[in-house]
């Protein structure tokens, strides 16, 4: 008896929530399964509509109107031209829409980015491609497009030979104030993961951990347009000077990894706090690659920065065997446009099976977690549980969260 | 809203916290029959009720779906806990349990008391353990009095009379075996020592769970929106314009308790506020019974509202903006043995009132 009673919660049926309630769930007609690509468009005939990556093909991207939080809609959902390639990651200014492509191999194509006008939702129009194919490219991962005149991107390139294959991605900037015609304004590579480096490659993690040594998130701020923050999966959280845009140069680079296992995700800065907040990715089922943490870096001064904290998780012993991966991935990233809700208090992050879970960080030394939602497992969940991808939070301050597999996307309002 | 205001976004000091409400009531007034009742109500289906014991709710054998030595999960979602050895220990267990996932994620809390327990400690745990705190607020008391016995328990028993006083919501049981006159009387009489509390009526526990629900609001911005009804205030002004003072007093019984309201024109600092309280609680502590206020002090954009049961007060909570007409600080207070004119003089040694007046 004592047995089920406690397993109540801790059982991947259940849903578990705390000051964040579901206003709507949309399973995106059968395409549910989330990449990490979230943003919203305001329209001129004052809609909202949420743009979001697919995490696989068959589909590349899927438009919502969330106008009305309760009643989400279906505007459009595109097809991939192959199976061997996924979009994963976009980023929406004004009516213009950057979308990333990475092949499953090297020398596919298309690998690159799209610029579509979304001026009428229902119709994206392509305006460019920017190719990064190459012989050791897949092309691009993440792009971050917040101006509408850059887009900074983890990326490989056609005449990039990376040491290691698992080094393909670095960060590069590319210059779109000509949308039609995007170009590459600079790029920045740890030093010795180029083939033809003088110096040396860096020291893999165990082969069990090793995920490369390249860009995954590269956000840059109107607070600060000289830096560029960035998660270097192995590599550890990366501040980049970027004020000559011809020739970025390195800050600081947090690395941590041994004795943690690797895969830093996302480095969020709190401009007013001095503070960074860094993510790393879980990217294996069932605990196997635990701890995979939110840090709290005090990055007051940016040269030497130093980890004060990392945010509450919910027991290990609760999670790790409820179903596919456990542990920290996206922030919600206090996008500088106008339908991004932005607080130096409050960060939100998705955690796969744990769900979204929401910290106030106004004691940067004790974190506390203030909301969470863990949607009990979606229908034909392939590991069985809730797999929360991303995240993303409106200037209402409403949540929509993906799920990574076939869930699709859930709309929450949070009340903290 | 400006950047430098988006950026600065933080938590809402009240919401983010869950709502406990203590249910008390003198012995055999109907707190058994009321929970029963209630834990068969759908809404009820993310509720956590912590018991005395088991064998008092009677649960029936077709609700427990799961149970443990000190809880049980039933049917419905509902959890209910007995107390262990303390009501704190027994809440931070529940939150633990809460976050690891062992149990249903509760969205509410009931607390039963003893019929004899004086409810103001049980308040004071929720206000002292920064721990509960934190994740817990206060929603509200609500005291069950039986239409037919209430009257007699009142005029003995200082407990039943303080549970009365203290009270948010009060709730008459076994009104279809009283008779009507008996149940006027009582009512009068409670409204008379706590005109600040609304009363309900309950047959065989039958209540109806909103009766119970945000008698504290959940966010500030709804207790901004609307203070007078947290204070209560709203049925008062309705059928009493002007000074409330004559409604007061009307159980004769009851002198040693009663309520009022104080109103300022001016607004506090919070020097003039924390010392009017330091005062207040120093000199009268255990006769504060209940105070709530809406306060405007200086330089705050919003106003303050305040809460204290006897000689512990809550951290004041600040609420973003005046979103009212009437900016005047009102504070309510029950208090027992303590003349209305006693806590004024206090007031106006702070320089918030001038002669005694309303302010």
């Amino acid at each position: 008896m004592a047995k089920s009673l406690g397993g109540a919660g801790a059982r991947a049926d259940q849903t578990l929530s705390l000051n964040m309630r579901l206003l709507a769930h949309h399973e995106l007609e059968g395409f549910g399964g989330m990449g990490e690509g979230m943003a919203m468009q305001a329209t001129r005939d004052k809609r909202r509509i949420l743009w979001l990556a697919h995490e696989a093909a068959p589909k590349n991207f899927t438009a919502v109107d969330v106008t009305d939080p309760r009643k989400p809609k279906l505007v459009v959902q595109t097809e991939l031209p192959h199976a061997r390639m996924r979009s994963n990651s976009l980023d929406v200014v004004g009516n213009t829409m950057a979308v990333a492509y990475q092949t499953s191999g090297v020398g596919l194509k298309p690998a690159g980015f799209d610029l579509f006008d979304i001026s009428t939702p229902e119709q994206p129009k392509l305006i460019s491609h920017f190719d990064a194919s190459g012989p050791h490219s897949r092309g691009v991962h993440a792009v971050w497009f917040v101006d509408g005149e850059f887009v900074h991107m983890a990326s490989g390139a056609p005449d990039f030979q990376p040491r290691n294959p698992l080094d393909d991605q670095f960060y590069r900037m590319i210059d779109v104030r000509n949308p039609s015609k995007p170009v590459e304004a600079c790029r920045w590579w740890l030093p010795g993961t180029r083939e033809g480096d003088d110096a040396p490659p860096p020291r893999r993690l165990a082969p069990k951990f090793d995920a490369g040594f390249r860009a995954h998130n590269t956000n840059v701020f109107p607070q600060r347009p000289d830096r560029a923050y960035i998660g270097y999966i192995d590599g550890g959280a990366i501040i980049l000077d970027i004020s000559d845009k011809a020739r970025p140069t390195l800050v600081s680079r947090w690395s941590y990894s041994p004795p943690y296992n690797g895969f830093t995700h996302t480095v969020l800065p709190l401009f007013e706090r001095g503070l960074l907040i860094v993510s790393d990715e879980c990217i294996k089922d069932d605990g196997a690659d635990w701890p995979k943490l939110v840090w709290v870096v005090d990055a007051r001064v940016e040269t030497n920065p130093v980890p004060i904290a990392t945010f509450p998780m919910p027991p290990f012993d609760a999670f790790a065997k409820r179903g596919g991966r456990y542990g920290a991935h996206n922030l919600h990233e206090n996008l500088p446009v106008p339908t991004s809700w932005r607080s130096d208090h409050i960060v939100v992050g998705s955690f796969f099976n744990a769900g979204v879970r929401a910290f106030d960080v106004s004691n940067p030394l004790q974190p506390q977690e203030v909301a969470y939602f863990v949607p009990g497992a979606p229908k034909m969940a392939p590991t069985g549980a809730i797999q929360l991808n991303d995240v993303y939070v409106d200037d209402r301050g409403i949540v929509f969260t993906v799920d990574r597999h076939i869930g699709g996307l859930y709309i929450l309002e949070m009340t903290i | 809203m400006t950047d430098a205001a988006i950026i600065s976004r933080q938590r809402d000091p009240l919401a983010g916290r869950l709502p406990v409400t203590i249910i008390t009531g003198f012995l055999g007034s109907g707190k058994t029959t009321l929970l029963r009742r209630l834990l068969r109500h759908p809404a009820m289906n993310r509720a956590a009720v912590i018991i005395n014991e088991f064998g008092d709710v009677g649960l029936d054998h077709e609700l427990v779906e799961a149970s443990s030595e000190q809880m049980t999960l039933l049917s419905n979602g509902c959890l209910c806990c007995t107390v262990r050895t303390d009501l704190q220990e027994t809440l931070r267990e529940l939150f633990v349990k809460r976050r690891s996932g062992e149990v249903i994620d509760f969205d509410r809390v009931f607390v039963e008391t003893t019929g004899l327990a004086d409810p103001v400690p049980v308040l004071h745990t929720l206000q002292t353990d920064g721990l509960l705190g934190a994740q817990y607020r206060l929603n509200g008391v609500v005291t069950l009095v039986d239409a037919v016995n209430g009257m007699g328990q009142l005029d003995t028993m200082a407990e039943a009379a303080k549970q009365a006083a203290v009270a948010d919501r009060l709730v008459i049981t076994k009104t279809d075996i009283a008779d009507a006159r008996q149940v006027d009387g009582l009512t009068q009489r409670l409204s008379g020592m706590n005109p600040y509390a609304t009363v309900s009526q309950a047959v065989e526990g039958e209540l109806d769970p909103e009766v119970l629900a945000e008698i504290t609001p959940g966010n500030s911005q709804a207790l901004a929106r609307d203070p007078d009804r947290w204070l209560a205030l709203h049925a008062l002004e309705a059928d009493a314009p002007g000074p409330v003072k004559g409604r007061f007093g009307a159980g004769a019984h009851d002198a040693a308790i009663h309520a009022f309201c104080l109103w300022f024109d001016r607004p506090f600092t919070w020097d003039s506020l924390s010392a009017a309280i330091d005062m207040l609680t120093s000199l009268r502590g255990p006769d504060l019974l209940r105070v709530k206020g809406i306060v405007a002090v200086e330089g705050e954009p919003g106003p303050v509202a305040i809460h204290g049961a006897q000689h512990v007060f809550h951290p004041p909570v600040k609420l973003a903006e005046w979103k009212t007409a009437d900016h005047r600080s009102r504070i309510v207070f029950v208090v027992r043995s303590i003349p209305r004119e006693a806590i004024e003089a206090v007031f106006t040694a702070v320089g918030l009132l001038r002669g005694g007046g309303r302010g």
